[in-house]
């Protein structure tokens, strides 16, 4: 198991390293990132002087060279755009995307796999022909759409929740959270509503689809011939081997909500990661560029090595070829 | 149990919206928010908009943009180079300290030190000494004549010499201030609370100069996203949007419970043409290679000019939120020549005006754009026109990140932008547009399409010099005549700007220069 754990470690810092040459890459393909955000009237003195300040005179692999170096240090370099460290400006954002992500994967797993295994168990029965067409819509109508029209009912028209914002935090370990404030979970509803309805309706067809399966196995049959009650078949078999691939799909949405959560956020301006990234790459700022994507790997990396531990959790076969 | 929760959860909510923000707070939303609380860190406009609540400037832009006393009293140019400024007397830091000539003389100088990719300097790069003759006088050297350093001072912000002394350097001038220690200015309200792009909170200062402000708190809030501005408004959470989006205004102003401001700003949109001979995206319609650029035939330039129904580009294009132009600067604007009259829409003439320059067949261009700058539609309806006399053209939009890059390498042959005349004064935009790109001189910066006419230089150099204010705006307006005849660049619509805000609370007086001030909203008598 221990080496298991270093080789993904290695593989982890390979990753990253890659994801850090191609960022600067591909900035240097773009071009030089004072144009994009330098006044226009600035003279082409005071354009060289910032040039020169930020170092991108220097041939790219100087620049790489200079960034690898104060890395290996911990610096990840400071924001053109803010200049605050990068480290701490992605800090300051992390608590925020962090907590609407995993309420929106909680909820639609806690929602999602219940509903799924009922249809799957009881797949001609008209609820569960409701729950498969409603998640087919959850799958089909843009996430943006919807976050809209969430706005537009329950802020604009009946005006029972907040159109936006992140509502009133509490400070714990110095970083701020929505969750705890009663004001901050009603600002949390819509946004963590909207961000799950994709994911849970994901959720509902795999568990749908796997219970359908499962229930026409021999290990069913069997276990109903012993007179096991059904809700104990389905609880302790159905649910167990359907788990599987309920966990992996989890890991990566989890990872992917995490990183990608923008359009939400965008549209609840929610101060998220995912809005940091877009200002970034809209403004060249190539320090939060490189540290936001090198992180994401990591984190990628990190939720796929905790999906294969809980892999060996739940299936004792997984275990034993994990333990030879 | 989950629906008891909820209940009790939405109950819970519904009494702590009631009453959230008092009364007397302020709720802003504006579509781009500062990079930094340090002033002299970054020169972008939505860094001075929010900035202006917190510190003074030496000179103010009023509502239209003309200069107003503030932490100067007065100034007169001595001579040729010399600027004596009076400064205000009695004047109060946040922190309860006298405003005096040493936070001036500490405030432009620390300026190259702080400074960041987009750097402040440009509104003191004509500076070469100071000297403080008392505590409440001021002369400043120019390295030459600069009739328009007041204009520039209009960005300058004056920061506390003592409160910021030890935050002066690149590593530690943005945690200081962010953090609010250093935050300490003369202006209308107190730094509270910010960080990047999250709420800038403020608090009124009682002790301000130009008398107390009606706020208690005032909050800005960044939210860059249109049709969210727009929610939280109708929602109620917040008192007032910016940059309300043009097919929002026609709804916005149905609501009774709604005032729409609109406002000509200081934005002009405008095509510009490469005037090198070996022109990059210019090929006849098969492909083939020209023998010159025929952009450099006045010929064609005025066709293209004809060619162009601003007031369809107007109405449908930007949807009536702008007007049609002139001149590259907006009416509001010092050195605007009121003579002046749209280009008459002609097709016909535009047709037979390329035939006589030899391409009645036309020719192929590409038109570059940034489209998450630029009105989505705008660049699509020029294209379209342009092909009713025979030019084809490629519509090329794309992020602002890579067109201004590429822009500033020379890639491109026809290509569209917006410019704000944000000093108020004409020579700001012709000295970059217009002039030839001269960097000894640091004048033609942003002309780097090859355009060069000795006329043109001429003025916008006499202008540059010329201390006397009649004679100065004489020669801006002959210099935007000449734009208008010669057509370096084509103005396609002069941008306006609307504010939504709600009726019975609040009243604003809007800027020209698009600034969201607290300073400029009052509450309902």
């Amino acid at each position: 198991m221990t080496a298991f754990i270093v080789h993904r470690i290695w593989q982890a810092l390979l990753v990253m390293l890659v994801m850090s040459i191609l960022v600067f890459a591909g900035v240097f393909l773009i071009g030089n990132p004072v144009d994009v955000l330098i006044s226009p009237d600035a003279t082409q003195e005071i354009r060289q002087q910032v040039i020169a300040q930020y170092g991108l005179d220097l041939p790219i692999w100087q620049q790489y060279l200079h960034f690898m170096t104060s890395l290996l240090q911990g610096d990840f370099g400071r924001s053109f755009v803010y200049n605050m460290p990068v480290s701490e400006l992605v800090a300051s954002r992390f608590p925020a995307t962090m907590e609407l992500a995993t309420i929106a994967v909680l909820l639609a797993s806690v929602i999602g796999i219940p509903l799924g295994v009922y249809a799957g168990y009881r797949p001609d029965g008209w609820p569960s022909k409701i729950i498969m067409a409603v998640s087919i819509l959850g799958f089909s109508v843009p996430t943006f759409w919807i976050g809209l029209m969430m706005i537009v009912v329950f802020a604009v028209e009946i005006g029972i929740m907040p159109a936006g914002g992140r509502g009133d935090v509490v400070s714990i370990f110095g970083m701020p959270w929505s969750f705890l404030t009663i004001d901050g979970l009603h600002h949390l509803v819509l946004p963590a509503v909207n961000l799950s309805l994709f994911k849970m309706a994901m959720m509902i067809r795999l568990a749908a689809s796997g219970t359908r399966e499962i229930m026409l196995t021999d290990t069913i049959k069997f276990a109903r011939a012993a007179g096991i009650s059904e809700l104990t078949i389905l609880r302790r078999h159905v649910l167990r081997l359907i788990s599987i691939p309920l966990v992996t799909v989890f890991g990566l949405e989890l990872g992917s909500t995490i990183a990608f959560a923008v359009v939400t956020e965008t549209i609840f301006s929610w101060p998220g990661l995912g809005k940091l990234i877009i200002d970034s790459i809209t403004s060249l700022d190539r320090p939060v560029m490189v540290a936001y994507l090198m992180l994401v790997s990591l984190l990628f990396i990190t939720i796929n090595l905790a999906v294969d531990l809980a892999y060996a959790v739940l299936d004792p076969r997984m275990r034993q070829r994990g333990g030879k | 149990m989950r629906k008891q929760l909820h209940a009790a959860l939405l109950g819970a909510a519904l009494l702590m919206s009631v009453g959230h923000a008092k009364a007397a707070d302020l709720v802003m939303a504006v579509k781009a928010g500062p990079a930094s609380m340090d002033p002299h860190f970054t020169a972008t406009a939505a860094n001075a908009d929010a900035v202006k609540h917190i510190y003074d400037t030496l000179v103010r832009s009023g509502n239209n943009l003309e200069l107003e006393p503030s932490l100067a009293r007065s100034w007169t140019p001595l001579d040729q180079t010399t600027w004596e400024f009076k400064l205000r007397q009695g004047v109060k830091f946040h922190d309860g300290s006298d405003f005096t000539a040493e936070d001036v003389k500490f405030s432009i100088e620390r300026i190259p030190d702080v400074t960041g990719p987009n750097p402040t300097t440009i509104f003191v790069r004509r500076v070469s000494s100071l000297e403080i003759v008392d505590p409440y006088t001021i002369r400043i050297r120019t390295t030459d004549p600069a009739p328009s350093l007041p204009n520039d001072f209009v960005r300058l912000f004056i920061v506390s010499h003592k409160a910021a002394a030890n935050y002066s350097t690149r590593d530690t001038a943005t945690e200081g201030f962010n953090s609010g220690k250093a935050a300490v200015g003369t202006g209308p309200y107190k730094f509270v609370s910010w960080a990047p792009t999250q709420d800038l909170v403020l608090e009124r200062f009682d002790g301000y100069w130009g008398g107390a402000e009606p706020w208690d708190r005032v909050i800005r809030k960044e939210i860059p996203n249109d049709a969210s501005r727009v929610a939280q408004l109708k929602a109620g959470q917040v008192d007032i949007i910016s940059k309300v989006p043009a097919s929002d205004v026609p709804v916005l102003e149905q609501d009774s419970s709604l005032t729409v401001v609109k406002n000509e700003s200081i934005y002009v949109s405008y095509l510009e043409f490469d005037f090198r001979e070996d022109s990059p995206e210019i090929t006849a319609k098969d492909g083939a290679k020209l023998d010159k650029n025929p952009l450099r035939d006045p010929r064609v330039r005025e066709a293209i000019d004809l060619a162009l129904d601003r007031e369809t580009i107007v109405d449908y294009a930007l949807e009536g939120l702008a007007v049609v132009p002139t001149q590259l600067v907006s009416s509001n604007i010092f050195g605007y020549d009121k003579a002046l009259e749209p280009s008459k829409y002609d097709v016909d003439r535009a047709k037979q005006l390329l035939k006589e320059a030899g391409y009645e067949d036309g020719f192929k261009i590409r038109l570059s754009y940034a489209n998450d700058r630029m009105p989505m539609e705008l660049g699509p309806t020029v294209a379209q026109m342009l092909s009713m006399i025979g030019i084809t053209v490629e519509v090329n939009g794309i992020p602002a990140a890579v067109f201004n890059p590429a822009r500033t390498r020379g890639e491109y042959s026809l290509n569209m932008g917006s410019w704000g005349t944000l000093t108020g004064e004409a020579n700001y935009t012709l000295s970059s547009l217009m002039h030839s790109y001269a960097p000894d001189h640091g004048l033609g910066a942003y002309n780097v399409r090859g355009y060069s006419n000795a006329e043109m230089d001429r003025l916008i150099e006499s202008a540059g010099a010329e201390m006397d204010t009649d004679a100065r705006r004489g020669l801006l307006e002959k210099a935007n005549d000449l734009v208008a005849s010669d057509r370096p660049n084509l103005a396609l619509a002069t941008l306006l700007t609307a504010w939504a805000l709600k009726k019975d609370k609040i009243v604003l007086t809007p800027r020209a220069d698009e600034d969201t001030l607290a300073m400029n909203i009052r509450p309902v008598e």
